[in-house]
């Protein structure tokens, strides 16, 4: 065992699950096939409702207690719509005994990616404390994203690493989860908005258009600028 | 005080850094002692920057400037920090940093301790200019030279580190992602520290405009002012 390691069992419990998770060891190392589903949940409850406090909190207390509740349930609900396709596409491979470290794998990178935003969030608090250009807080808040997925990708690929090396069909599933999970995430984000509330505009839970489809509204839109 | 500055001695030689410790993920810096360090020589430049504003001939000369760039220097780089520290250590762990959050924090207090005692040491300079010279264009550039090699030096230092903690996994994905979370350091930190220096301004003073503490409002923000001024570059040709 290295220093670090040793050193990093003296922290706060919950601080070392945190740094468990990133480190994937401990109950969230990979290949292990029971998944820790509670305290990887409660990861995305408690880091993504704080990013999403943060985000909601531009257009007031109100804003950010809906955003904190928004985030993590698009976090989780958006795993969840794709779990389904990901068993059949794993029976259909072969690998359905792979699967409840597939799941394993897929959760961790959840919760990676909600530890990811929290701790992006000084950066936004930060930037909407320095500026009230409602477009620009939504670029960097876009920009955070990007950041905090590509982290939870690390994660994913840490877990896939010793399930790759056994079976390269597991390749299909790795590369085929983020597409779907894009595909879904994107809209369901499109049905939660708004999250950073525009300050000009009363806050609301959800807008009225809520159920609309993201693919259709872009697709409209690109049909009237190019007419 | 004299322990002060034996320790930044001793951090600028390397000898806090030293590549075995790092390899076995082991960082022992005194970080109160180099935080002090990195205040003081903070204030040093700070208070050479504001003494533009207070020898100035135009309207706005103020002796205050020179207290209040001493104040806002040391504030720049620590409230950057503070911002960004949780981000560049969730960042780091996930790519496989051996080192844990204490001794992460500590190798950035380190290496913005760098950076400051490499500006303090450009202070005289800048104080021999600022008495020789009227123009605030020339004051600006050359305190801009100033921040960009203390900023590259302080980098020097910081990417020495991140390469031997990561040299530990000799693969090339290892390196790979220790190059990726040095870029990811890099963007978050230049992104927040230019706009805290926007936020914090008035550094130098514009000795046409009256003193201030600070001159922000939040309807401005630094990108939009750099678009504006590509804007009005291109206008111009």
């Amino acid at each position: 065992m290295n220093d670090a390691w040793q050193r990093s069992r003296k922290l706060p419990r919950p601080l070392r699950l945190l740094d468990d998770l990133l480190r994937a060891r401990e109950a969230f190392a990979p290949g292990r096939h029971s998944v820790p589903h509670g305290q990887l949940v409660l990861v995305v409850l408690l880091c993504g409702g704080l990013h999403g406090a943060v985000m909601g909190s531009y257009a007031g207390v109100e804003g950010a207690l809906y955003a904190a509740l928004k985030i993590p349930l698009l976090l989780l609900l958006s795993p969840l719509i794709c779990l389904p396709s990901f068993r059949v596409v794993h029976a259909v491979l072969g690998l359905s005994d792979d699967l409840p470290a597939a799941r394993r794998a897929v959760l961790a990178g959840q919760a990676t990616l909600a530890l990811s935003l929290a701790s992006l969030s000084p950066v936004l608090v930060f930037v909407m404390l320095s500026t009230d250009h409602y477009h620009l807080v939504k670029l960097v808040n876009g920009a955070l994203f990007v950041l905090a997925s590509l982290a939870a990708q690390l994660t994913l690929v840490r877990h896939y690493r010793p399930r790759l090396a056994a079976e390269r069909r597991h390749l299909v599933a790795l590369a085929g989860w983020p597409a779907v999970y894009l595909f879904v995430a994107l809209q369901l984000g499109y049905a939660l908005r708004p999250f950073i509330g525009n300050p000009n505009f009363p806050t609301e839970l959800l807008r009225d258009n809520w159920m609309g489809n993201v693919y259709l509204d872009l697709y409209w839109a690109v049909r009237g600028v190019t007419g | 005080m004299e322990r002060v500055f034996k320790e930044l001695d001793r951090l600028l030689r390397g000898e806090h850094t030293a590549t075995e410790d790092l390899r076995a993920g082991r960082i022992d810096i005194p970080v109160s002692r180099l935080a002090i360090a990195a205040l003081m020589c903070g204030a040093v430049f700070g208070l050479c920057m504001g003494v533009y504003l207070a020898v100035a001939d135009g309207p706005g000369g103020s002796n205050l400037q020179p207290i209040s760039s001493a104040l806002k220097i040391p504030l720049l780089f620590l409230t950057t920090l503070l911002v960004t520290f949780p981000s560049l250590y969730v960042f780091a762990t996930l790519a496989g940093s051996r080192l844990d959050m204490l001794p992460c924090l500590s190798l950035l207090v380190a290496a913005v301790t760098v950076d400051m005692a490499v500006l303090a040491s450009f202070g005289p300079v800048v104080f021999f200019f600022t008495l020789f010279t009227k123009s605030y264009a020339f004051i600006v550039l050359l305190n801009v030279v100033f921040f960009v090699v203390a900023g590259a030096v302080s980098l020097g230092f910081l990417s020495r580190a991140v390469k031997v903690l990561f040299s530990a996994d000799t693969s090339n994905g290892s390196k790979r992602r220790a190059r990726w979370v040095f870029r990811v350091w890099l963007l978050i930190y230049g992104v927040v520290g230019t706009q805290m220096g926007w936020v914090l301004r008035p550094f130098i003073g514009n000795p046409d405009l009256p003193f201030t503490w600070f001159r922000h409002h939040r309807e401005s923000n630094v990108f939009g002012a750099l678009a504006d001024l590509l804007r009005d570059l291109s206008g111009s040709w």
